[in-house]
């Protein structure tokens, strides 16, 4: 297990080179719309059926593949790994110092996670603004920002496309995955690195495809791709089908490479009953990832091909409840992707700022995996409207009991906190306030997951509040509390203890003031993908408005906040919190290769007390020869 | 000492979120109900809200209680103990064995009791079902087309020409929801899913295309859109650009008012036809 051989990337004199003629990602463009056009245009040529637009629905398909592929090319798989592929000299010098490397391939896992919390930020400001412009248009009751019905439901569609597969599938599972689990479990890179380098770029390339979609034409399903609605929607469908997949195939790598890497690069010592929360929440999420997320990708296959070819799978002249039934299949155990890494990282922090051993940790580690078996069995509570009656029982008892295991993540970290020493830093703050949120989103859950109650509540704006509460409550409350965390670790620097709080207050009120009402407007009977609606739901729409402004300034806040701590915050020491898992016992930013040699767990991380052992230790031995060892002989990948 | 003080405050607030339930429980939590289905619907809500009320105040609690009692000043370094209590047999246990027992609660009750009730009241041989008053309902895109087949009437619209949905009180009636587009039977694309629900009935049902399907509702109030805008037929299930106008105003009157309404309709078929 042990890699002594790796030498840190930096002591290598980077040759000057003549070779980047110009940045990466902006070759990266060029190649991809060169890739598009000749692509589309030799579609076009060879299309039978073509018909008067140049860009038809089988030549945006096709030319988009080229587009990707010569993306990914562009920003630097060409020279690292397509060329050597060929037999050519590796002629790709990574850098390890300075901002330009986040902007091309990388195989530093560091590199590659904060690649992907980028892209996460990315496309939460595009989709949060996007949610602002639905904001805009609800405050009155007809069309108003929104000249045409079609547009305000590709709104919706792109704000929960981009939110659920390049935020909320991405934050949390890439970037704190990435960058932190390998340091976590003791490992100096992830077991993927070239595969991981590849995959991130796929997230720009699905956000924007999402995001351009409209140019194709509107489309009116949401998030879900409802057929057979979808099967009337113009070519902008196939750039939702086209950029998910892109987006699902970078989740998949993920959680192959974050399933790996536990599994056979833990350091010595990392045992199972020693592994970190977090690297649990990523192996329970991984497998969650392996096991679903193929079977939705083979769903949007068949619908993109219901729309090219067509097929008519899941039109009303096919089998109109299969494609619903593959969809919430995904869909359901996709919530728990979300949310299991947020219950992990609970029990992560909240030790450390407690300075208390965590409690019951063998129930937290239970209920992170039973959570994941279960979320299987639900999919169908997503359906109480339209299954078979025989069908209710069964779908709302394993709702129902999903419940039991989530609710040991909630034991464990009470049982941490009671009569602990907390710190009540920004980072624990937040992760109160999801533990709140989610505990909303959760018990409003609960009537959801009553059939009887369910057929009153389905589809109306108190579905929407719910989801709202588990997503945000647990993703967006926990990844911010993640970022205060590890800031200190990624960046070498703290943040601003008063604005952290100040601007997470901020954020829990807001958040709370818009979203409880969305609970109230469904009972009321606002139904969801309405751009207009019965005029009595106004005042209370109107109002919900102004808070979700307010909201959408404090996320502002927060990342103007993040991004001044990482340029001009206080020097943070290496461990600031005193936390004991091995991420903390290395410099920050940590060196290329993570630790100077493999380090070795010799007790449990989570023991805190006047006499508390020694958590991680270097081999002497090791260390000695690793400063001794010459200069890296092999590739600059490991 | 915490343990103690942790359960008098929590005992103090559920008492008093008890008291706030009571009072939304009198106003209805789901503002305005008015069918068989609909106040089933709402006693279950109401137990599942009496039963969760003390649940969230004592996680909430613990949260607040751990923010005010166990921190420490920032800067301070506390000593700690030698070592913490990892586990505590009785706090897990009784949360394990809780929290499953209350899920097993739910299910019983209000979950299996209440579907149980709705399979009985959608019995078709149920005895109020045999004389239900028959209304095929068609969802095309975008509008609900109500008919009276026991009447002979194809198609009920109000003055202006609008669909219209208008029923007895008290009275059972059965609903045949169908997803199809009489005017465009040759486009195989142009049937999608709909979602037939009344705010007002605490139920919805989606309308599938190729599939029939049928629900029994008693109406229980006297009531009109004009009255109160939940009582209304909503297109619930996204359905292309025209869903948020997909509606139809929905009437419950006595039955003479039913009676005339039929007639005035016979009379509006006959002249149009």
């Amino acid at each position: 297990m042990a890699q002594t051989t790796m030498v840190p990337a930096a002591t290598r004199a980077p040759k000057a080179g003549k070779r980047n003629v110009m940045p990466p990602v902006l070759r990266g463009f060029l190649w991809a719309a060169i890739g598009f056009v000749v692509v589309n245009t030799f579609v076009d040529i060879v299309d039978p059926f073509r018909g008067h637009p140049f860009v038809t629905g089988p030549s945006a398909t096709f030319g988009w593949v080229a587009a990707v592929i010569g993306w990914l090319l562009g920003v630097g798989v060409w020279e690292s790994v397509a060329l050597p592929l060929f037999g050519y000299k590796d002629r790709w010098h990574e850098k390890s110092t300075g901002w330009r490397r986040y902007f091309e391939y990388s195989t530093d896992h560091k590199v590659i996670g904060l690649q992907y919390l980028g892209s996460a930020m990315g496309g939460f400001l595009i989709a949060g603004a996007v949610a602002m412009l639905m904001r805009i248009q609800l405050m009155s009751d007809h069309l108003t920002i929104f000249h045409y019905p079609s547009n305000y439901l590709t709104a919706v569609g792109i704000h929960g496309t981009i939110m659920m597969f390049s935020v909320a599938n991405v934050a949390l599972l890439g970037g704190f995955g990435n960058y932190m689990v390998p340091m976590m479990i003791g490992s100096r890179s992830t077991a993927f690195p070239k595969l991981s380098g590849i995959s991130v770029w796929l997230v720009p390339a699905g956000i924007l495809t999402v995001l351009f979609s409209p140019l194709l034409g509107a489309w009116t399903t949401g998030w879900r791709g409802y057929e057979p609605l979808a099967s009337q929607d113009a070519n902008g469908i196939l750039y939702y089908y086209l950029g998910v997949a892109a987006l699902t195939m970078s989740t998949f790598i993920v959680g192959l490479n974050m399933v790996t890497t536990v599994m056979f690069r833990r350091a010595q010592g990392m045992t199972w009953s020693r592994l970190p929360l977090f690297a649990w929440g990523q192996l329970t999420v991984g497998l969650l990832v392996l096991i679903w997320i193929p079977e939705i990708q083979t769903t949007f296959v068949l619908a993109l091909l219901e729309k090219l070819v067509p097929f008519n799978f899941f039109a009303a002249t096919g089998s109109v409840m299969s494609y619903l039934e593959l969809f919430w299949l995904f869909g359901h155990p996709e919530v728990y992707m979300i949310a299991v890494p947020a219950f992990a990282l609970w029990n992560e922090i909240i030790p450390v700022m407690s300075q208390k051993s965590l409690f019951a940790r063998d129930w937290a580690v239970i209920g992170l995996v039973f959570v994941m078996m279960l979320s299987g069995l639900v999919w169908a509570h997503h359906m109480f409207t339209n299954i078979r009656n025989s069908e209710l029982l069964p779908f709302s008892f394993f709702t129902e009991m999903i419940s039991i295991p989530t609710g040991f993540a909630y034991m464990a970290a009470i049982g941490t906190m009671w009569k602990g020493k907390i710190r009540l830093t920004t980072p624990m703050l937040l992760i109160l306030m999801s533990m709140f949120n989610f505990l909303i989103g959760g018990l409003t859950g609960v009537l959801l997951a009553d059939p009887m109650v369910n057929l009153q509540l389905h589809d109306t704006f108190y579905v929407v509040g719910h989801f709202h509460y588990t997503v945000i409550g647990s993703l967006v409350f926990t990844g911010l509390a993640g970022v205060y965390y590890w800031l200190p670790k990624m960046s070498g620097r703290l943040y601003n203890e008063f604005w952290g709080k100040f601007l997470s207050i901020v954020l829990f009120l807001t958040f709370n003031l818009t979203f409880s009402q969305f609970f109230l407007l469904g009972l009321h009977g606002m139904n969801r993908w309405v751009p207009a609606y019965p005029q009595y739901l106004q005042p209370m729409n109107f109002e919900v408005s102004i808070f979700a402004f307010f909201l959408g300034a404090s996320f502002l806040g927060h990342f103007i906040h993040i991004f001044w701590a990482w340029a001009k915050g206080a020097k943070a020491t290496e461990n600031p919190w005193n936390a004991r898992t091995p991420e903390w016992f290395t410099t920050s930013p940590p060196p290329r290769y993570n630790f100077p040699v493999e380090p070795e767990i010799v007790s449990s991380l989570y023991i805190y007390g006047s006499k508390q052992p020694v958590s991680v230790q270097f081999p002497a031995e090791q260390e000695l020869a690793a400063t001794k060892d010459p200069q890296d002989e092999g590739g600059p990948h490991e | 000492m915490d343990v103690l003080g942790f359960g008098i405050v929590w005992v103090v607030l559920s008492i008093l979120g008890e008291m706030g339930v009571r009072v939304i429980i009198h106003n209805d939590p789901m503002y305005y109900t008015a069918s068989n289905i609909g106040l089933m619907v709402e006693s279950a809500m109401d137990f599942l809200i009496v039963v969760l009320v003390p649940i969230f105040i004592f996680v909430g609690l613990t949260l607040v209680w751990s923010m005010i009692r166990f921190t420490v000043k920032r800067g301070e370094t506390p000593t700690l103990p030698e070592k913490f209590a990892r586990s505590n047999k009785w706090f897990v246990g009784s949360w394990v064995i809780g929290s499953i027992g209350i899920n097993l609660l739910f299910f019983l009750h209000p979950t299996a009791s209440a579907t149980e009730q709705f399979f009985a009241m959608e019995n078709p041989q149920a005895a109020a079902n045999k004389q239900a008053i028959i209304v095929d309902v068609t969802a095309r895109q975008w509008e609900w087309i109500f008919s009276y087949p026991q009447y002979g009437l194809t198609q009920t619209l109000d003055a202006n020409g609008q669909d219209q949905l208008e029923l007895p009180v008290g009275r059972s009636v059965k609903f045949v929801l169908r997803s199809y587009d009489p005017y465009h039977t040759y486009d195989q694309y142009v049937d999608v899913i709909h979602s037939f629900w009344v705010p007002s009935w605490g139920i919805k049902e989606d309308v599938i295309p190729g599939e029939a399907r049928s629900i029994y509702i008693t109406p229980t109030k006297i009531t009109s859109f004009a009255q109160n805008p939940m009582s209304r037929v909503q297109c619930a299930e996204v359905c292309g650009p025209g869903h948020p106008w997909m509606e139809a105003p929905l009437n419950v009157v006595s039955s003479s008012q039913f009676a005339k309404w039929i007639q005035y309709e016979k009379k509006l078929q006959s002249g149009l036809g």
